[in-house]
């Protein structure tokens, strides 16, 4: 009893490690911020404070495709915050893509959104390289 | 024979099972998102509905008539579906109820938009093509062409007059330092009747309270509503094109993010000619349900 409880635990934490999570993303090629975009630097740097309203926007706006610890979905080919790859772009780049989406892709545009929440989505973002496997789990 | 039966029955099994699981989906599609809407009744932006994500909306129109005119309420349903980052779909249906008339069912109406580019823009344009199926009952006033509804017959009078239309707009809209503005330009072709083109127009602004999101999970935080103001009405025709003659209305409008999937809207219109109601109130509740699409899909067995 014990053992298949075990297995059936193991199967169930391997399918969400496998399929729930995307640490084989790649960075879209056609997908670029311009040069101007690249070079913006975050307002709210120094009021480190304002991440946690990037975390509440961040479940409100950003886990159904990149998953509640921003690790991304495999089927939705979303983005692994966690990953070097998007963690070594620039807060001007984070900014233009969160800003201009990639509608190709499946990736909204978040305009609607004022500017400085946009710019609280990439401070929270930051905190996942800081914090690894940081969760935006409202219950965590 | 015999065959027929288990086949019927198997297939009252199937649909039964397919029912039971949709609503399942419908009562389980918890998934926070966002509702944060466009305070806009009449005006579109070019926000779109995000990919895979439904709406669901209930809004009611009300008239409050001067002399000669009748006190109604045009309450609809609006489905709204992200088909893609760039396409955005929409079904309505519609009713009116006059006072010491009738309520009667007024028709539907299918409608898609389509934003061409994929980044963002200092003017954004957005494409949209309207079906309308609905009888000149129809008072939800979701935009005004031509010289605007018929506030003083009644509904037995107008319901037997149906209306094939096809309606088309370009939305242009901007955000600048967290304000929208945004225009609409509204060309609507009657199939049943040789009316020629009628003209209407939609334009707005609006801006968020706080642009600020505090970390607490507040109701009545200032970011959580957006103010703004609206301003509607018709233009004629290809027959005679001109303001003159139609109903125009400005309305500030309000929108509230009462929770993380819901959101309520209100609008106090003031009519601004002969033809339009001396006031014109709109309220709107909204709930939107996340990843909709995908979790459809696997119901039908979609990899999606």
């Amino acid at each position: 009893m014990k053992s298949s409880r075990f297995v059936l635990i193991f199967m169930l934490g391997a399918s969400l490690f496998g399929l729930g999570q995307n640490p084989s993303y790649q960075l879209d090629p056609e997908w670029r911020a311009p040069a101007p975009a690249i070079a913006r630097s975050n307002p709210l740097t120094d009021k480190p404070d304002t991440a946690a309203g990037g975390k509440k926007l961040f479940v409100r706006h950003c886990v159904e495709c990149h998953g509640n610890d921003g690790a991304g979905l495999m089927k939705k080919h979303s983005a692994d915050f966690h990953l070097a790859i998007v963690q070594e772009q620039s807060d001007g780049t984070l900014f233009w893509k969160i800003t201009n989406g990639n509608a190709g892709k499946g990736m909204p545009s978040f305009s609607k959104l004022p500017d400085l929440q946009r710019w609280q989505l990439v401070l929270f973002i930051r905190t996942l390289k800081a914090a690894g496997s940081a969760s935006a789990d409202p219950e965590k | 024979m015999n065959l027929v039966v288990i086949c019927a029955t198997q297939l009252q099994l199937d649909m039964r099972r397919i029912a039971f699981q949709l609503a399942v989906i419908i009562a389980s599609a918890t998934t926070i998102c966002s509702a944060q809407e466009s305070p806009f009744f009449v005006t579109y932006t070019h926000h779109m509905e995000e990919p895979g994500n439904l709406e669901v909306e209930t809004t009611t129109t009300t008239g409050i008539p001067r002399s000669g005119q009748r006190f109604y309420t045009a309450p609809y349903l609006e489905l709204e579906y992200g088909v893609t980052a760039q396409w955005t779909s929409e079904l309505y249906l519609e009713s009116s109820s006059v006072w010491g008339d009738s309520t009667v069912f007024t028709g539907w109406r299918f409608e898609n938009r389509y934003k061409p580019f994929n980044r963002e823009h200092w003017i954004n344009p957005v494409l949209y093509l309207e079906y309308e199926s609905v009888n000149e009952a129809s008072r939800i006033q979701k935009e005004i062409e031509g010289g605007g509804p018929d506030l003083t017959s009644s509904n037995r009078e107008l319901r037997g007059e149906h209306a094939h239309e096809l309606e088309s707009k370009l939305i242009l809209s901007s955000d600048f330092r967290d304000w929208n503005i945004s225009e609409n330009f509204i060309a609507t072709k009657n199939l049943s009747e040789s009316e020629g083109v009628e003209f209407g127009y939609a334009f707005g602004v609006s801006r968020p309270l706080a642009t600020l999101a505090s970390g607490e999970n507040c109701r009545l935080c200032r970011e959580n509503f957006i103010a703004g103001v609206e301003m509607y009405g018709g233009l004629g025709s290809t027959l005679g094109f001109s303001p003159h003659g139609s109903a125009h209305y400005i309305a500030p409008v309000v929108s509230w993010a009462i929770g993380d999937n819901s959101s309520l809207r209100f609008s106090t219109g003031f009519g601004l000619t002969d033809q339009s109601n001396p006031v014109l109130i709109r309220f709107g509740y909204s709930y939107e349900l996340a990843g909709f699409g995908s979790k459809v899909s696997r119901l039908f067995g979609g990899k999606r």
